[in-house]
């Protein structure tokens, strides 16, 4: 458990399908950053610390970014972890306030690739990608998800519809979520008749991309602003190459390190109030639950018509990045985790889960050649 | 266009790899037998019907396979063999590709 360090403001840009000429992802930043400081009722001059991951940076490094934003930092890293990277900047930051290195971290993610930007992210992920999957016209990661979806519905018996189950209970949440870029109700007849992108997968089954940022601002517990309870981690692990891509793919890294982030933590799956499980696809939605062992019986039917399906159990609801969008991996998974504190801090407004005081947060990204290659995961508690 | 596909087998435990890798994943060990495989079993196939940014996209196929005797690896489909169907394996450049066997 983290003692000495907490989260103490959440901020985020707008989120927009479209940016406008001249936009960038630079200015999204700008707007995360100011509204988490605003949040946090911190000054720039405050923040010594800087975590940042962006698709959108080169070839500026992290160290030009604190230059435009006019941060002189005594910590500063910059991540590569993709749909991880939010909560692994979160680790790091969270171990950087720990131990003293810096009082205040700021943690920033935030893309504009726009869709052609975003195809060739896609297309040269990393060397495996580039030399044996994009000649193929693989699809980017949609093909790769495909692929893993088809495994998964052979072994657990799983329905298209159990999928849509998952995007329509998310669709739900973010109509109660101005920032969404898809707010409006999605029923299981429109979800079923939606294209094909990748059979099986289809359009509702895709992330979309968007153009937007997060900050996240991790601090000593007394920097937080007062006559707001606190949020602190109590318990946070990572894992990186889990499997050299041999096995299936329908289990994630959180496989490595579940019990262990249980135990440390001290709570059980079933303590958990509200869950923000990273969500490019349903099916690593699925994985990632069935990792940290929030399906009973790991009887994923049950849980995508039963749990999900009759609205049991809260899960995303900021709207995940299935309605919100996903503005680049690392923003999107900052999202999850800014969604977790508003909700154990009782500001989710509309959206808030009542008493919620425990949240578990993914991460999980970085698409080697047969699904991903990095996870993390957090348990986050409101503290009075 | 060049038969079979490049497959990196570890001289200390015989395993084998694609893509190449630096060290045996199993046993560590640096040494490999370069070698290539002929044919896989296709284990799941996925039709791309659309590629983000591109407009005219031709609908193309891709699968998931099990090399004989080797690694899993995802190969382009050039015809419509499906899910339990042995195939041949080529290469075009440096990515593997794969089609019914040519009865012999
Ligand atoms: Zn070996």
């Amino acid at each position: 458990m983290f003692q000495n360090a907490a989260i103490i403001g959440v901020g985020q840009s707008a989120y927009t399908r479209r940016p406008e000429p001249g936009q960038t992802a630079l200015h999204f930043m700008r707007d995360a950053v100011v509204a988490a400081l605003d949040d946090a009722r911190l000054n720039a001059k405050d923040i010594q610390g800087m975590a940042v991951a962006s698709f959108s940076l080169a070839p500026d490094s992290a160290v030009d970014l604190a230059w435009k934003l006019g941060l002189s930092l005594r910590w500063l890293a910059q991540d590569t972890n993709g749909g991880s990277a939010g909560m692994s900047m979160l680790g790091n930051a969270l171990r950087a306030v720990e131990t003293g290195t810096a009082e205040t971290v700021l943690i920033l993610g935030g893309d504009a690739t726009g869709l052609a930007g975003y195809a060739k992210v896609a297309a040269n992920y990393n060397t495996a990608t580039q030399k044996h999957l994009s000649p193929l016209g693989h699809g980017g990661p949609n093909g790769v998800y495909a692929l893993v979806a088809s495994r998964q519905i052979k072994k657990y018996g799983l329905e298209k519809s159990d999928y849509g189950h998952i995007a329509i209970a998310q669709r739900e949440w973010a109509a109660k979520n101005p920032y969404a870029v898809y707010r409006a109700p999605l029923t299981m007849d429109e979800y079923l008749a939606a294209p094909l992108v990748a059979d099986p997968l289809s359009r509702y089954d895709c992330v979309p991309v968007v153009a937007g940022a997060q900050a996240i601002i991790v601090a000593r517990p007394d920097r937080a602003p007062k006559g707001r309870p606190g949020v602190r981690v109590r318990a946070h692990r990572a894992s990186y190459n889990y499997d050299n891509q041999e096995g299936d793919g329908l289990q994630t890294g959180i496989s490595t390190f579940a019990s262990e982030l249980w135990q440390e933590a001290g709570v059980r799956p079933d303590d958990i109030d509200v869950a923000s499980i990273y969500d490019d696809y349903p099916t690593m939605v699925l994985a990632q639950s069935s990792d940290l062992g929030l399906i009973p019986g790991n009887d994923l039917a049950r849980f995508c018509r039963v749990t999900i399906g009759e609205r049991r159990f809260p899960m995303n609801t900021w709207g995940g990045m299935l309605s919100a969008g996903q503005p680049g991996g690392h923003a999107g998974g900052l999202n999850g985790i800014s969604e977790a504190v508003l909700q154990c801090q009782h500001r989710a407004g509309e959206r808030q889960v009542k008493a919620a005081r425990l949240a578990v947060t993914t991460g999980y990204g970085m698409t080697m050649y047969r699904y991903g290659g990095t996870a993390a995961a957090a348990i986050l508690e409101r503290v009075e | 266009m060049s038969a079979g596909v490049p497959i990196w087998r570890c001289a200390g435990c015989g395993v084998a790899y694609f893509p190449e890798p630096l060290l045996c994943p199993r046993c560590h060990g640096g040494k490999f037998e370069s070698g290539r495989v002929h044919e896989a079993l296709i284990e799941e196939v996925s039709v791309i019907r659309h590629m983000i940014g591109q407009e005219n996209w031709q609908p193309r196929r891709i699968a998931s396979v099990l090399a004989t005797g080797g690694p899993r690896m995802t190969v382009g489909l050039r015809d419509e063999s499906g899910p339990g169907a042995t195939i041949e394996l080529f290469e075009e450049g440096t990515a593997p590709f794969g089609r019914a066997k040519s009865s012999a």
